[in-house]
């Protein structure tokens, strides 16, 4: 049936069809009445003999509907008419609601990005990154001959691929220069990670090869920006670091790796290689069928094959691999999912708010639906159409929940990254998709159900008898729905309770963060990233020249008080290295530490103490003997009855004399202590370690100023440029911009958790002051009675502080024992803080009862405010 | 009262068994078109009142009907100078009448078989 025609002629079919019932009464009326029956009777008894028109007629009539359709677009018309009458109420729960599902939203399409989203690659399912459960340092980074041996795995691995960490940057010089990012790939990478190409081809295995030519291939981004998308740009050449490179591939536009970099370079790995650095990642495509399981046993059983042909050399007790979704998300998810409970409890107190509202309004509209069950309405029919309007508020909340948590998620992490992977630029890959919508639409859907539900069972299944002789406005006293109100408050404050206590301690644990020293002085000092390129810089004396000349310049500048270089940040050092101490029996895999290189000035600018020896100085070159200073924890670990100073240690293929023991500093983030610690100076280390560096990671340079860091920038950028003759600089930070992104994770559990707490307290107060607001309009007699009884205004006041306190006190109860458990979920977030912390459990509930005791109060004042006589004759 | 006893308490005496009114309304008309009131009256008259339909239960019943095309409607002034909406019998509704009754004379049968040996 044409559905437009259907309507038409359905509106003619009813019509008609009252019209024809009407005129069957009528005759059978006059029929009764000329048979002798009085007509009044005559009346009665034809009714009597029909049978309930209403319902029969809406029988006749559902003949002709979609049965469902129609009479659910019947309530959604009257819902809408009965919340457009009452515009503040509707008001109230919509934004209650649009609070709720809207942080719901927000959390849950960061959720989305970082968990759900399957990653873009061709069977992504199947591959696997390879980690490394080092003894000294867990960062995953592997070895050329850990890679040639995990390549020689067919049985499990069809195609083994290395990648840079980070990637060095490249100083892109010729014309206009600046520093790109650009990361070394083996040559299965494009292959592996699906890159289309848009011009050229990837890199050959020749290409692949030491030898193999200086070559690079081009994202799509520079190769727009750089060089205006020229077609005939393969074959060109293009300056890295003063060196020519052929281009021999254009990557296509929607390539998005693990790693973003303008351009890739070909790793041209040594196939004999004994180089024991770990400094690239590898990831793997299991062969089909294999599956990480039997991947990892399968490179268990084959250790220690590599084993006897490296015998000595690392402290890693084995190869594992992981699914590589999980390597990227990293620990995000437990934070992730600790957001969504959160929000879920906002959520929850959300709704025993609304409820609360729909209560109230159910209830003083009993007698509305007393009537219409005697008219004989069906009580689903009742309970379908209040929860129609509850579905139609969550609904409406829903989707001004979507819009306010879209545009909240990407504030939010446009003020505070957090470190998340997967979400782009400031949170810029998180968009709306079907799932985001799905998640918000079954949201709103069942919070609309579970709201609603409440009050339409208690409403729809009371005495009707009652209902209609009651008098209006003292209905809903009754003691159940009373206690069903104060239940959902009770559950408000607890809820809300559990929330607070979380935010509190996630803030001292973020305030406990910031307390500990982190082990150096961060003001006042300037750190940026330069890329060494070429082939100056593939050897020790190379990057020696270019510190000392840089060093020099930048001394030279006013207001410069000491300026240091090296390959780490002293609050992020990751890589390590394995030792053996001379003098103490030989172990094997004995001894592993961090390690670091770093030039003369380092220590004293970042205000590291040297607690014993002395500091390197310039003197300590590639000519004098080589040494190393060590922190407190490797003096404690290593030489707990002796003093180290004077000691040797056999490290990288010589022996090193330590010189001195300086304090710890927390190398590994805030929230970790030190790991014990070798630094050596650059101008000592050997060849292959500088160039390694150089390869794979900018060099920081450092400069203490006196006053404000900003204003030097331009002069030693200027100074640098000279003495590296033509590199850039990027990433210009200060010492306490780097710190404040060390601890963006614990900020951004901290700011959620903080607003989710005050949008639950700010709800629960709310909760309580509409309960008790109602529950004195209610009683306006009773108060009435009792003051002209002899009450004085302020035992009122007390009495109505003390119910609605009670409630609190009752909510604040059951709160405290969940939150202990709660507390104990997050306990993994906790820094410097017990999940029990007394301090946070005394005072939470404090601050909940004095904001639960002003939300009664003004209830309270308005009750002993009233006029007894007034009261008393209002009825 | 309570709200679960609806008007219609004391009907359960008097159900027919499912689609037993549409093929009474369905002979009916096959005899006359007539509208809602008479069918009533005439079922009621046929069935010497032992068939006592809720009056109203028809309209539903006759919807039921013209949906499935089993019948139509016109409105028509009655002998009784009344304006009356008049249904008759459609051929599909003719065909419909005579294969119900057919298995309706099937179902008597073997009801019928089934309750003889126990009177006997």
């Amino acid at each position: 049936m044409n559905p437009l025609k259907g309507i038409f002629q359905r509106r003619r079919m009813t019509d008609d069809l009252s019209e024809e019932m009407r005129q069957h009464l009528e005759e059978k009326i006059e029929a009764l009445v000329a048979d002798g029956m009085a007509r009044e009777e005559a009346v009665h008894a034809a009714r009597r003999s029909f049978g309930n028109a209403t319902l029969l007629e809406e029988r006749s009539r559902e003949v002709w509907m979609w049965p469902w359709i129609e009479s659910i677009w019947a309530d959604v018309k009257f819902a809408l008419r009965q919340l457009r009458k009452s515009r503040g109420f509707t008001a109230a729960v919509v934004l209650t609601l649009a609070l709720g599902i809207g942080a719901n939203t927000a959390i849950f399409s960061v959720v989305n990005t970082v968990l759900l989203k399957p990653l873009t690659y061709p069977d992504a399912d199947r591959m696997v990154n390879f980690l490394a459960p080092s003894t000294v340092i867990a960062n995953n980074l592997h070895n050329i001959p850990e890679f040639h041996f995990f390549q020689r795995q067919t049985k499990i691995f069809k195609e083994v691929v290395a990648f840079d960490s980070a990637g060095p940057g490249f100083s892109l010089t010729g014309g206009h220069q600046e520093e790109v990012h650009g990361i070394h790939v083996t040559e299965g990478y494009f292959r592996l990670y699906g890159a289309p190409l848009v011009l050229g081809r990837t890199f050959t295995p020749q290409e692949d090869s030491p030898h193999g030519g200086k070559v690079v291939v081009l994202s799509y981004g520079l190769w727009q920006r750089r060089f205006g998308g020229d077609q005939a740009i393969v074959g060109k050449s293009l300056s890295l670091g003063n060196e020519p490179y052929t281009i021999v591939g254009v990557i296509g536009k929607d390539f998005v790796a693990d790693v973003q970099a303008d351009l890739w370079l070909p790793f041209q790995f040594d196939p004999v290689s004994t180089d024991m650095n770990h400094f690239f990642f590898v990831t793997g495509l299991l062969q089909p069928g294999v599956t990480v399981a039997q991947a990892n046993a399968e490179l268990q059983a084959a250790y220690p094959e590599y084993h006897r042909e490296f015998p000595n050399t690392d402290p890693r007790p084995h190869f594992t691999v992981g699914p590589l979704l999980d390597s990227i998300i990293g620990d995000a998810r437990n934070s992730l999912m600790m957001m969504l409970g959160a929000v879920g409890l906002v959520l929850l107190i959300a709704c025993a708010n609304v409820a609360n509202l729909l209560l109230v309004r159910a209830t003083s509209s009993k007698r509305e639906f007393a009537i219409r069950s005697a008219m004989g309405a069906g009580r689903g029919r009742i309970v379908l159409q209040l929860l129609t309007e509850s579905v139609l508020l969550s609904v409406t909340g829903g989707i001004l929940g979507l819009v306010l948590g879209f545009v909240s998620v990407r504030a939010l992490l446009a003020v505070s990254p957090a470190g998340l992977p997967r979400i782009g630029e400031d949170g810029s890959a998180i968009g709306l998709d079907w799932r985001v919508l799905g998640f918000t639409l079954v949201v709103s859907l069942v919070t609309g159900i579970l709201f609603g539900l409440f009050p339409a069972l208690s409403v729809s299944s009371t005495d009707l008898n009652s209902s209609l002789k009651e008098s209006s406005n003292r209905s809903g006293t009754g003691f159940r729905q009373g206690k069903t109100r104060s239940l959902l408050a009770i559950s408000e404050v607890s809820l809300a309770l559990v929330l607070l206590i979380c935010a509190a301690l996630l803030i001292r644990t973020f305030i406990a963060l910031h307390e500990v020293g982190p082990g150096f002085d961060a003001h006042d000092v300037l750190t940026m990233e330069m890329s060494l390129n070429g082939q100056r810089y593939q050897n020790t004396t190379g990057v020696s020249q270019l510190l000392r000349d840089g060093r020099a310049r930048l001394n030279a500048l006013p207001g410069v008080e000491i300026t240091a270089a090296g390959f780490w940040l002293p609050i992020d050092v990751e890589d390590g290295t394995g030792f053996q101490i001379v003098g103490h029996p030989f172990k094997k895999h004995c001894c592993g530490s961090a390690w670091m290189s770093i030039t003369p000035g380092y220590l004293s600018l970042f205000r590291i103490p040297v607690l014993r020896g002395r500091d390197f100085t310039e003197n300590d070159n590639a000519e004098a003997p080589a040494v190393d200073l060590i922190n407190e924890t490797f003096a404690r670990k290593f030489f707990p009855n002796g003093d180290p100073v004077g000691q040797h240690i056999r490290h990288s293929h010589r022996i090193e004399t330590i010189i001195g023991v300086v304090a710890d500093f927390h190398d590994g983030g805030l929230a970790k202590p030190a790991d014990a610690m070798i630094i050596a100076p650059i101008a000592q280390v050997s060849d292959s370690y500088n160039a390694a560096y150089a390869n794979i990671q900018p060099l920081f340079w450092l400069v203490r100023t006196r006053g404000d860091p900003h204003t030097f920038i331009a002069a030693i950028t200027k100074q640098l440029r000279i003495a590296s003759n033509g590199f850039p600089v990027a990433h210009i930070r200060t010492m306490d911009e780097v710190m404040g992104l060390s601890t963006a994770r614990q900020r951004f559990n901290m700011l959620l958790l903080t607003i989710f707490g005050a949008v639950a307290l700010l709800l629960a107060a709310i909760g309580i002051y509409g309960l008790m607001a109602y529950s004195v309009a209610q009683r306006t007699q009773e108060l009435g009675i009792r003051m002209a009884l002899g009450a004085d205004r302020s035992t009122i006041r007390k009495l109505v502080v003390w119910q609605g306190m009670r409630l609190a006190f009752i909510g604040m109860l059951i709160g405290t024992c969940a939150a202990f458990g709660f507390a104990h979920l997050i306990a993994s977030f906790l820094f410097g803080v017990k999940s029990w912390d007394p301090i946070v459990f005394a005072s939470v509930p404090v601050l909940l009862s004095f904001v639960a005791f002003v939300a009664v109060w003004l209830p309270a004042r308005r009750a002993a405010a009233v006029d007894p006589m007034q009261a008393l004759r209002a009825e | 009262m309570t709200p679960k006893s609806k008007s219609s308490s004391h009907s359960a005496a008097r159900d027919l068994f499912p689609g037993a009114l549409e093929i009474m309304v369905l002979q009916t008309l096959h005899w006359q078109p007539m509208h809602g009131y008479a069918l009533v009256q005439h079922i009621q008259q046929r069935s010497r009142d032992l068939l006592q339909v809720e009056e109203g239960s028809l309209y539903p019943a006759l919807q039921r009907m013209l949906k499935a095309g089993l019948v139509e409607a016109e409105w028509k002034i009655s002998p009784t100078n009344r304006r009356v909406r008049t249904y008759s019998i459609t051929p599909k509704g003719a065909k419909h009448l005579e294969l119900e009754v057919s298995r309706f004379e099937q179902m008597l049968e073997g009801i019928s078989l089934v309750l003889a040996p126990a009177k006997g």
